[in-house]
């Protein structure tokens, strides 16, 4: 699986020389979580925040570990000559220059676009091990942060590879919306000295300090309540919104196919009257002591229309799938949001 | 929060004119914030320093309020040096480079300063500062410090700002005096979410957290006012037994918060309560017959 691990990894330096030793062994092991440094959790905030609402991406450095995926690094990512040079440049200061990735913003979970698939197949063409962070950046002001690791399982990948998404390729593979991607458990870690400032920021006396937007008074690692925050209802009405757009377009598509269905059946009854015709004639011909007129050059008369990629259908599904769920994960903690103000009121 | 309150801030104040020839526009209060993932990249940084390296530099990155006075520091990026006893080399063309690229990213954030780990001054960090004060000209460069060595008093991660000044009739570049200057940590608030997330390893043997649901997240706030609340009611019992004496403050306080629950007509509330509750039930049960759909239409696909 890992195949082209050893090779991205063969500038790492002697110290990493054992770890692709034990890549080239346990290249086999799928991943199973992926481990983020404190560090790149606040690098994509900051990217991703900076840039509300224009959806941005960045590139994720690291290594891979077995079964474990750390991502140690990352910086922002406005086109191709960039990442070249940052990454001589963060070469230079010992930052893991071995990319395993990308991470991408987003806005209520609506990342499952084509741009996204074909970066990430790039990504994972190159580095079978490689993933996609997505950080919804609405979701995390409401006070729990949002990001999700992704990748494609091996059966989309062929599928991609292929540029087949056709019923019967889907069908042989059994891939549907649900098994596009795996998602993977994310972990968050931090070096000793991080842990040292978070409890050096803990010590001091909270002092009011003016805030930077709007006028709360903040101060750092004081308890949080952004998610007792009761307005929800834009966000649902939202979601809803993105939820109806994207039912609309599965609608397009199933009368996309519908057409083609339609005009498929067409062609083919006309080419299965022509051979019938030729049939017929061939018969009366032998019948009168005639060569036979040939029977194969007829499919080339009748061009049957190609059937329609299913790809983006697949990906609308996966999208509505992912709004319903995230509908769902939002109604529960509001539920019971509600029933506190209820009481609160009594 | 000032997270160098250790220290006794010493304001002075200057006559405009220096050596230089320049005004320093900052002779009134000046404050400095810092992003909390800049002091997040300085450690990085000094984690994956060379072998042999005692200390790291880098670059200061941020925003200026019109006057200067308020600077903002919001990133950074490492730059090689090499230092000696007798001699330093900072890798400049590294530097250039680096902020190049920085500037596509985020054109706003321009160079305010730099940074150093350790809490020692030495002759090279005023030759630095030189650099640095040219560089960001006409204001004034400012000077970060992180204790990475933890050895100060209080066993803290001392971050400290300076600002520097000329001091000596010729004005060489080695010459100057660096002045504390308050120092706090801001961020916003999606920033903030992220914050909390780290912090709640902070406690962890193994250094490791991972991602909460918004449910225990929730449950987790809710926990915490429970606590709260306790801690307030134990509190008025107390001051009403007479065992602990009233504080007019807390209670003042105490008088503010409770003025902010809104009052609202009871059968008022109950139509509220209950159309909000129908719609959201309502859109729970569309969304899971939406996936129930899906979830049918993937069998069927199969089957076929």
């Amino acid at each position: 699986m890992a195949s082209t691990a050893p090779t991205t990894n063969a500038k790492e330096g002697l110290a990493n020389l054992n770890v692709t030793a034990a890549l080239d062994i346990e290249g086999t092991i799928p991943l199973e979580s992926v481990q983020l440094d404190g560090l790149v959790v606040l690098k994509i905030i900051k990217h991703c925040r900076e840039a509300f609402p224009t959806p941005v991406t960045g590139q994720l450095l690291g290594l891979d570990i077995s079964e474990v995926l750390e991502v140690t690094s990352s910086f922002p990512f406005p086109r191709a000559k960039y990442q070249v040079e940052m990454m001589r440049c963060l070469r230079e200061i010992n930052v893991d220059h071995n990319t395993v990735g990308w991470y991408q913003s987003t806005y209520l979970g609506s990342f499952l676009t084509h741009k996204l698939v074909e970066t990430q197949y790039f990504f994972q063409k190159t580095n079978n091990k490689s993933v996609v962070i997505v950080h919804d950046v609405s979701r995390s002001t409401h006070g729990n942060i949002s990001l999700r690791a992704f990748r494609f399982t091996p059966s989309f990948m062929e599928a991609q590879k292929e540029k087949k998404f056709t019923n019967e390729s889907l069908q042989k593979k059994k891939l549907t919306f649900s098994n596009i991607f795996e998602e993977l458990p994310i972990a968050i870690k931090n070096s000793h000295l991080v842990t040292a400032l978070l409890h050096s920021l803990n010590e001091y006396e909270p002092l009011p300090i003016k805030a930077l937007d709007k006028d709360k008074v903040e101060v750092p690692l004081t308890p949080n309540f952004d998610t007792l925050e009761l307005s929800l209802d834009p966000y649902i009405e939202k979601n809803l919104e993105f939820l109806l757009e994207a039912v609309e377009e599965y609608g397009q598509e199933q009368s996309n196919l519908a057409f083609w269905q339609r005009s498929y059946a067409r062609e083919q009854s006309k080419l299965q009257q022509y051979l019938q015709k030729r049939k017929q004639e061939n018969q009366t011909r032998q019948a009168a002591g005639l060569e036979p007129l040939p029977e194969e050059d007829i499919s080339k008369l009748f061009k049957l229309p190609p059937e329609p990629s299913k790809l983006d259908s697949l990906l609308i599904t996966s999208q509505i799938n992912n709004y319903c769920k995230q509908l769902n994960q939002y109604a529960g903690p509001t539920l019971g949001k509600l029933f506190v103000v209820g009481e609160l009121q009594k | 929060m000032p997270i160098n309150a250790a220290t006794s801030a010493l304001n002075l104040s200057f006559s405009p004119a220096t050596t230089t020839g320049f005004v320093i526009p900052q002779s009134r209060s000046f404050t400095v914030t810092v992003n909390p993932v800049v002091l997040f990249s300085i450690l990085d940084h000094f984690l994956r320093r060379q072998e042999n390296q005692d200390r790291v530099i880098g670059t200061l990155l941020g925003v200026r309020s019109e006057d200067g006075s308020e600077v903002e520091v919001r990133n950074c990026f490492p730059v090689p040096h090499n230092e000696t006893q007798d001699q330093v080399a900072v890798d400049m063309e590294y530097h250039h480079n680096m902020f190049e690229l920085h500037k596509k990213v985020n054109p706003k954030e321009l160079i305010v300063g730099w940074y150093a780990t350790g809490a020692n001054l030495n002759q090279w960090n005023a030759l630095i500062q030189d650099f640095y004060s040219k560089a960001v000209l006409p204001f004034q460069a400012i000077h970060l410090t992180m204790d990475t060595a933890l050895k100060n008093d209080e066993k803290l991660l001392g971050v400290k700002t300076y600002v520097s000044a000329p001091i000596g009739i010729s004005g060489k570049p080695e010459n100057c005096l660096f002045l504390p200057v308050p120092c706090d940590v801001k961020y916003f608030n999606a920033e903030r979410s992220g914050l909390d997330l780290l912090a709640s390893a902070m406690n962890e043997p193994a250094r490791t957290t991972s991602l909460t649901s918004d449910m225990d997240n929730l449950e987790k706030a809710i926990l915490t006012v429970q606590e709260m609340l306790e801690r307030v009611t134990d509190y008025v019992n107390k001051v009403l037994e007479g065992s602990v004496p009233a504080n007019n403050t807390i209670g003042r306080f105490l008088m503010d918060t409770i003025s902010v629950v809104p009052k609202i007509d009871k059968t008022e509330f109950e139509k509220m309560f209950n159309s909000h509750l129908q719609d959201l039930l309502m859109v729970v049960y569309l969304a899971n017959m939406t996936r129930i759909q899906l979830a049918i239409a993937e069998r069927l696909q199969l089957l076929v």
